[in-house]
């Protein structure tokens, strides 16, 4: 019982950087209505950076946090305007396949920066675990849990409390009408983009941060497990993100204790594809949004 | 021809097998992030008939075939009520369950004083067969590329056919297909199944090309290149898919030197190709274009 | 392809490699010595047309490297072949052997600039992306 408790706790807390990096993944996929593939390896282009300062000039957290946000941003940016910005409205496909050759070419450039196959990342908090009882709770992932509560409810005020969200949900409503209304529909999807990534970036940080080393592996990593919560909790939903994301982390933690790191990722992935079949619009999302989203001609 | 020659043409035979599997079932409109599923199916499936069974390989790659195409059908039939999205990651969650299962699945017999056949992680080593029948490299390409021949005249003898037109219509919009009397859904499987058993084909030639697989092989970055080739060549016809094939193995070779900045130059050539071109160089457009003058020049030497 | 000569026995001969890659001077650059012997008798292995190629078992048509030919080494049944990598990580070194004998073995290295790189099992526990 008491390794159910723990092992939930845990599940919970890596739950919360999954739910994080579905944030972003839905805020991109919310306004765009195509996906990303480039999403993960924008933010390891950001971790790289990172790790570049502080194994060369030992920066300090801060200055890694800001780093690590910093280059996930213009990475983003760089995707939207290569994959997105140009392509037509009918072409997701073609946006998606870019978006993977430049996955390729995000993947190589940090490659370019850090040689080395592990690098280490300066970790969050060296504290001893709080003990609550007979269960134990990390200093970094209470911090990992509160950011992700934070910023979900932060990009849920954006989008529905704010002037910038309004112009985004009359973006995702027809791009047609509301350029008409006179919203910037670019600039408006660009900031969009690079808010996803600023999210993603602070996703990136924490998770390297507690796992305190850093791989080219990272971009695919941050990409499946961004979607798969992302699909779990329901499309285009920002508290079914954070939901996917716990409820992936928690399955994750317990199989992973009973049956190991294979099998844990196997009910990872089994999860998902009971999920899409038994009940396709996730656990918060609405059914349509992805039906006509990289279909064919769907204009 | 020399070998390393003979190696890179044997891989873009290969692997347009897989590319063409992706891209049947971008003709009937999905978009399949798993077709490596099958690719691996086929691959394990007709090792372990020749390596461990002693089967001729034209069994074994018929076996292969068989098994990934039953197994298609059989994860079509759900997953093909899925459309956009929600299919795509439907068949990369089956595809990377099935990586993992190769993974966890052992499988050996002693042959020679050494165990033989798939060894979890370790993969499946000592695929045998052309060393043992002492089919040459030259030998095998030419077995490949016949293979492959007979597969691009399956397409061509498809996209003449009513069951071509269906797929194409399928794939232009469901619900107007349907309402000319296409059964739908058994068309969808149907095609999901030949796409498993042509990428199951490419694996059962692909494990005896290399004698060994890993299950790290079959991850999401096959499956999203194979996708991508048919984008990149062009989804107007099958030869779409090779032309990708070609200009991925073949720009990627033949930029070498530039060793470390390789992906980032070809990466880019590929954003920009389809900025230019969404829909691959060899589109609807240029397809339908190069036809008619075909049949006019045809026409002309009629009269 | 034209039967050679001695192939019927050479069917018979299983060869077994042992591999190190030293790095070199350059980046990602190294030596490997391959040591081939019998699997059954480990008597060395020697007069064998060795051609060594790579690939990354994660992205094999991505990242690979074209096979180069081994030059015999000092001692008997071994050889050397110079390769140079894209990148670090692991990869799988194909030793293509052929003339007497023809056969191809495989095996995983995990590589890191400037160290010394050996054979590891996949299987063996990693320090994977999978520990989050």
């Amino acid at each position: 019982m008491i390794d159910f408790v723990q092992n939930t706790i845990d599940g919970v807390m890596i739950g919360a950087s999954y739910g994080l990096l579905a944030l972003g993944f839905t805020l991109i996929f919310g306004v765009m209505r195509r996906l990303n593939l480039s999403y993960g390896p924008s933010i390891m282009i950001g971790a790289y950076l990172g790790t570049l300062i502080y194994v060369q000039f030992s920066a300090g957290p801060v200055a890694v946090v800001v780093m690590t946000v910093l280059g996930a941003v213009l990475a983003g940016i760089y995707v939207e305007r290569l994959c997105f910005a140009p392509m037509a409205a009918s072409a997701g496909i073609a946006s998606m396949v870019s978006s993977f050759a430049i996955w390729m070419q995000l993947e190589q450039a940090a490659i370019l920066i850090l040689p080395r196959h592990t690098y280490p990342f300066p970790p969050l908090a060296t504290g001893a675990p709080l003990e609550l009882g007979p269960f134990l709770l990390r200093i970094d992932h209470l911090m990992m849990l509160a950011c992700a509560l934070l910023l979900s409810a932060g990009v849920q005020y954006v989008i529905y409390r704010s002037r910038f969200g309004l112009a985004l949900r009359a973006i995702i409503g027809n791009p047609v009408a509301a350029h008409l209304v006179g919203i910037d529909v670019k600039t408006s999807v660009m900031l969009a983009f690079a808010g996803a990534s600023a999210v993603g970036g602070i996703a990136g940080y924490l998770v390297l941060a507690i796992d305190q080393q850093v791989t080219p592996m990272f971009g695919m990593w941050a990409t499946m497990k961004g979607l798969i919560a992302m699909m779990i909790g329901g499309l285009g939903s920002i508290p079914g993100a954070i939901l996917g994301g716990l409820v992936l982390g928690v399955v994750e933690a317990h199989s992973l204790w009973h049956f190991g790191p294979q099998v844990r990722d196997l009910v990872a992935y089994l999860l998902l594809f009971a999920c899409l079949v038994l009940r396709p619009s996730g656990i918060l999302g609405d059914a349509p949004a992805a039906e006509t989203s990289i279909g064919r001609r769907s204009a | 021809m020399d070998d390393y020659l003979i190696g890179v043409l044997s891989n873009v035979g290969v692997i347009s097998f897989i590319a063409l599997s992706a891209y049947l079932l971008l003709l009937i409109g999905e978009i399949s992030f798993g077709q490596q599923a099958f690719f691996a199916i086929g691959a394990y499936a007709a090792g372990i008939a020749t390596a461990l069974w002693g089967w001729p390989l034209a069994a074994g790659l018929a076996w292969g075939a068989a098994v990934a195409g039953a197994a298609a059908v059989l994860v079509g039939v759900p997953t093909l009520r899925l459309h956009g999205l929600y299919f795509a990651i439907a068949t990369l969650a089956f595809a990377e369950m099935v990586r993992l299962l190769c993974e966890l699945f052992r499988y050996q017999i002693t042959i020679d004083g050494e165990p033989t056949g798939p060894n979890g992680a370790d993969g499946f080593r000592n695929i045998r067969y052309i060393f043992e029948n002492d089919i040459g490299p030259l030998q095998f390409l030419v077995l490949i590329y016949a293979l492959l021949a007979a597969a691009l005249l399956g397409f061509m003898l498809m996209e003449r056919s009513r069951l071509g037109v269906a797929f194409r219509m399928i794939g232009e919009d469901v619900a107007l297909a349907g309402l000319q009397g296409i059964a739908v859904a058994r068309f969808k499987v149907l095609a999901a199944g030949l796409a498993g058993a042509l990428a199951g084909i490419g694996g059962g030639l692909y494990a005896h090309l290399t004698t060994y697989v890993e299950p790290r092989i079959f991850d999401v970055m096959l499956g999203v290149h194979s996708l991508a080739y048919g984008l990149i060549g062009g989804l107007g016809t099958a030869l779409g898919p090779l032309l990708g094939v070609l200009i991925d193995i073949g720009l990627l070779e033949s930029i070498r030197s530039l060793a470390g900045y390789r992906m980032i130059i070809f990466g880019g050539v590929v954003a920009f190709l389809l900025i230019v071109r969404p829909r691959g160089l060899l589109d609807e457009t240029v397809v339908h274009y190069v036809r008619r003058t075909w049949y006019q020049i045809g026409r002309g030497r009629g009269n | 392809m034209a039967c050679l000569p001695g192939s019927m026995q050479a069917a018979d001969i299983r060869a077994k490699a042992d591999v190190a890659c030293q790095p070199t001077a350059g980046t990602l650059t190294y030596v490997c010595t391959i040591r081939l012997t019998d699997s059954r008798t480990n008597e060395p292995l020697t007069g064998i047309d060795l051609s060594v190629g790579a690939d990354m078992p994660s992205m094999p048509m991505m990242h690979n490297v074209r096979p180069v030919k081994a030059t015999p080494g000092r001692e008997k049944g071994t050889y050397q072949a110079h390769i140079e990598l894209e990148m670090a990580g692991e990869w799988a070194l194909q030793l293509n052997l052929s003339g007497k004998l023809r056969d191809r073995l495989v095996q995983v290295l995990r590589f890191e600039d400037g160290e010394i790189a050996r054979e590891i099992s996949p299987a063996a526990p990693r320090p994977a992306r999978q520990k989050h």
